[in-house]
């Protein structure tokens, strides 16, 4: 699975947004999302499982945070989305030019 | 569904601003310029009105482009279901793709909005952008058009749904 199947998932944004703030445990994770703690670990051990989150032991405690390596592959994706839209509309403004041209010099003709 | 990103792009252009919606909205305009690189669009149907259809084969014409599609297990040419769900002449207009032909990716809708914006004897194209969140397409503007595009000067500006 990759960047953009993990994300795909509504749940799996939800747990990526409420570890914006920092590191959490499962339970305080549960809690912001209302949804139940075996749907909760089950998307996150694809979090984990994907590199979007890291976990790390504190005493009794897992704690769970974001990792960035993943969030820069998607900024890079992003940017060259723009690329591929960048290229299309130089084409446009070719096309437009052309069509300027072409209305010019029928209007000539006439 | 949460907020999704939205991708926003803007360009400008010598006015009037007919001869812009004609590209959006007609056979032969459209045809001249959608691509993406590398791909040349043939329309079937477009029916310009909220609701209506546009229909077109996306049809790969550039060595590289075939031989990556080829080397991905897809055709070279592809139908594409749109529809049209908002239509202000001259103004706005709203086209909702299908993107239903990637191979093992659930059909979702993909949205696009362009308005026009008068300004002075110019006009200002604003395109919003939902982005695809399937790894196919993902793969699509990466690898296989990332190498064509051409070096341009950077005029595009990237609206999140957060930052």
């Amino acid at each position: 699975m990759d960047a953009f199947q993990t994300l795909a998932d509504p749940t799996r944004r939800q747990i990526v947004e409420s570890l914006r703030g920092g590191e959490q445990q499962v339970n305080d994770i549960v809690a912001a999302l209302d949804i139940h703690q075996s749907g909760v670990s089950r998307h996150l051990r694809l979090l984990l499982k994907a590199g979007f989150v890291q976990v790390r032991p504190a005493g009794q405690m897992r704690l769970y945070s974001l990792r960035p390596e993943p969030f820069r592959d998607l900024e890079a994706w992003v940017a060259s989305y723009q690329q591929l839209w960048d290229a299309r509309l130089t084409r446009f403004g070719a096309a437009l030019e052309k069509r300027r041209t072409r209305r010019k010099e029928n209007e000539g003709d006439e | 569904m949460t907020n999704k990103p939205t991708i926003r792009i803007e360009r400008q252009y010598a006015g009037p601003v007919d001869d812009l919606w004609w590209l959006w909205t007609t056979r032969e305009g459209f045809e001249s310029w959608w691509g993406p690189e590398g791909f040349r669009v043939e329309v079937r149907k477009l029916d310009l009105r909220v609701g209506g259809e546009l229909v077109y084969d996306m049809i790969a014409c550039a060595p590289e482009q075939i031989k990556w599609l080829r080397d991905n297990n897809m055709p070279a040419s592809h139908g594409t279901n749109g529809k049209y769900v908002e239509v202000v002449p001259l103004k706005r207009l709203g086209i909702s793709h299908m993107i239903d032909f990637m191979p093992g990716v659930k059909p979702y809708e993909n949205r696009m909005f362009v308005e026009f914006v008068p300004e002075g004897r110019n006009v200002r194209m604003v395109v919003d952008i939902d982005e695809h969140v399937t790894p196919e397409i993902t793969r699509m503007a990466t690898e296989g058009f990332a190498s064509q595009l051409l070096k341009l000067p950077a005029v595009l500006s990237a609206r999140r749904g957060k930052s």
